[in-house]
């Protein structure tokens, strides 16, 4: 299985971590590595999820994290390719 | 903009997103609330568990449609919200959650009634907030009501410290609520409509699977304009019971795990499933590897996350269910114009099998009274305008099956969480949303055991509700299991008596009235001595035979294909045409 890369762009508030943390634990998927950082924006933060999921089961992961009300966009990093993936929540991905 | 205290905020705030109820119990750290709450137009019902206070804003928001409101203090009143914010996740009912938290210092310090409730209802809350500044509160109510009632509904609480509540600020309720990650789609893309509509018109053996996402977008009527459209046959889920009538000859039932052997097997043999605002539950598809095995699928709903969650779509409408059955119509009316399919011998089959398989269930010989005998009266002698709210278990299952529901938010159960002690509780919101409706709760003995305080809320606060306990001295569902599946081996089922606790002294006591029947020669005058009484609640003790189960059955994890009519009989497959 291909590791991916999701960017995730977040509020900068608190519990928002415990919020992306708590979705992967309780939908039983993994993360291979997590890392959080500052955005020139001060009110969002970035976090680069690194998880080995597949097709079906990444887009359920997209769309599951979308659904955080926190979570602002997410774009799927490609290896190898110059040109992320964006997946725009705004409108297709939101609930 | 006025000055007042965080308290006087919470409360103006309620009354501008247009609270006209809401269900709770005070406490020390919400009790700078309940200051201004006493003066406040919004009406307060003290009810007798916080448990209660939620179930009762799940069943006024099920009525109305509107977002019920409840209201607890810090730790244990918070923590008793938990299995009623659940249960409104579970069944997107949308509810908004008021609870005091500790003062901001003190979080953290395990304080007294100090319970991490944000946290604690992460995992199912469609949101939640913790407010430590009292400027805050406005903006998170205004945002928590439009989270609670758009797109998916849900729960969302609203977590707020007590010196947030004290504090002075300054009072403005916000006139427009943007969220920069959440905005949830009304319209469906036009391309997926037409897509939709094409599938549609190659298919031979359709059937709409509507769920209870039909009734949340009040899409009721829509749905009745399409399926009339194409003349498909209708399976409606536990959470849609009422979408569409009972009555209409394309309605087959409820699916799923104790569906009708017609609802359950033209999902199996369809080559297309209209999905509507439904979730392909595991109690809907039983082994998910067998279930539609030839069906292509069109899945509507306005949740992106529930498209291929269990079942790959094939066409997938995202967006709000009014409009996109709206949308559909003409769609399909413009391509049925160019290529309708002949649905007639795929009616004729689903026909037969509706006609060879009604539910059914047989008298006990010794006189005493059958289960689904009394619920079939309810239905039959309070009509279809009634309000009918179930516990869980096969009380529930028995209420779903054998009332006729012809009309949307007429049938309140807790379909995803399975929450016993429902019924009660949310009965008595029901009842409060709709005050000119009869609403009948019910519930099992064993349920009604877990929440019936609320009788005493109901009696003191003028929500003359019925109950019907359908008292069979067991935990049933449980019961029929260990008859089924552990060799009859009733390990802690039997809950011993009929007589004790004595249900109708119980009622009595919380100041309701008590009646009881026993023969099925009273029952329709029970029935009709309990409608009759409209000027306080009505507890009916109805004690009926221990033994009865509930059929069909699809056994847990089974192929919906190993559907049982009764205990080890098969439906007779080979006299059908399938």
């Amino acid at each position: 299985m291909a590791q991916h890369t999701l960017e995730v762009i977040v509020e900068n508030s608190p519990g928002v971590l415990a919020r992306v943390a708590g979705l992967f634990s309780r939908r039983a998927y993994n993360i291979e590595r997590l890392s959080v950082g500052p955005t020139d924006n001060p009110e969002t933060s970035k976090m680069d999820i690194v998880v080995n999921l597949e097709g079906h089961a990444l887009e359920q992961v997209i769309a599951q994290l979308d659904k955080l009300i926190n979570v602002i966009a997410i774009k799927e990093i490609v290896p190898n390719s110059a040109q992320p993936i964006v997946h725009d929540t705004q409108p297709d991905y939101q609930n | 903009m006025s000055q007042m205290n965080g308290a006087s905020s919470l409360v103006a705030s309620l009354e501008a997103a247009g609270v006209d109820v809401m269900f709770g119990i005070p406490g020390g750290a919400i009790l700078p609330a309940y200051d201004p709450i006493f003066s406040s137009s919004i009406r307060h019902i003290l009810v007798r568990h916080e448990q209660g206070a939620g179930h009762a804003a799940t069943g006024y928001a099920q009525v109305t449609g509107r977002v019920g409101v409840c209201i607890a203090t810090s730790g244990p009143g918070a923590t008793n919200l938990v299995t009623p914010l659940a249960d409104a996740a579970m069944d997107s009912v949308p509810v908004v959650a008021i609870t005091g938290q500790v003062p901001s210092v003190a979080i953290g310090t395990d304080a007294f009634q100090e319970a991490d409730i944000r946290g604690i209802t992460m995992p199912f809350a469609k949101h939640n907030y913790l407010i430590t500044d009292p400027a805050d509160i406005p903006r998170a109510i205004a945002e928590a009501f439009h989270i609670a009632s758009t797109g998916r509904p849900g729960p969302v609480l609203v977590d707020i410290a007590k010196d947030a509540l004290q504090k002075m600020t300054e009072f403005a309720y916000p006139t427009s609520v943007s969220l920069k990650g959440y905005k949830p789609k009304l319209a469906p893309d036009a391309q997926s409509i037409t897509d939709a509509a094409d599938l549609i018109t190659q298919s031979s053996k359709p059937v709409f699977y509507v769920g209870g996402g039909v009734i949340k977008a009040d899409a009721s009527r829509e749905l009745m304009e399409l399926a009339q459209l194409l003349g498909a046959p209708v399976v409606t889920t536990l959470m849609a019971r009422g979408a569409f009538p009972d009555s209409h000859p394309l309605n087959l039932g409820m699916p799923g795990m104790h569906g009708t052997v017609a609802a359950v097997t033209a999902l199996q043999k369809a080559d297309l499933l209209i999905t509507l605002g439904a979730r392909f539950d595991d109690r809907v598809t039983g082994k998910l590897s067998t279930f539609a095995v030839n069906a292509k699928v069109i899945h509507a709903d306005v949740d992106p996350a529930e498209i291929g969650k269990n079942r790959f779509a094939d066409v997938a409408v995202l967006g709000d269910l009014k409009h996109s059955i709206a949308a559909l119509i003409p769609a399909l009316k413009f391509a049925l114009a160019k290529n309708r399919p002949d649905l007639t011998a795929w009616l004729r089959q689903v026909n037969s099998l509706k006609a060879t398989y009604p539910l059914g269930y047989a008298m006990p010989t010794d006189g005493s009274l059958a289960p689904q005998y009394v619920i079939e009266r309810l239905g039959k002698i309070s009509g279809p305008e009634t309000i009918f709210a179930a516990g869980v278990g096969q009380h529930q299952m028995w209420a779903s099956q054998f009332v006729s529901y012809e009309n949307p938010r007429t049938w309140l159960n807790s379909g995803g969480l399975g929450t016993m002690g429902y019924a009660v509780p949310a009965a008595m919101g029901a009842k409060v949303g709709a005050p000119d409706t009869t609403v009948w709760a019910i519930d099992g003995d064993g349920c009604f055991q877990m929440t019936n305080q609320e009788l005493t809320t109901c009696a003191l606060n003028n929500i003359p509700i019925k109950v019907a306990i359908i008292n069979n001295e067991s935990l049933g569902m449980v019961r029929q299991w260990q008859t089924l599946f552990y060799e009859g081996r009733y390990s802690n089922t039997s809950l011993e008596s009929k007589r004790i606790p004595n249900f109708p002294m119980l009622a009595e006591a919380m100041g309701c009235v008590g009646l009881s029947c026993e023969r099925p020669e009273d029952v329709d005058a029970t029935i009709e001595k309990a409608m009759n009484i409209n000027d306080q609640p009505v507890v009916v003790d109805f004690r009926v035979a221990r033994d009865a189960m509930v059929w069909p059955l699809v056994a847990a994890g089974a192929s919906n294909d190993d559907i049982m009519i009764a205990r080890e009989t098969a439906p007779d497959w080979d006299s059908q045409e399938l």
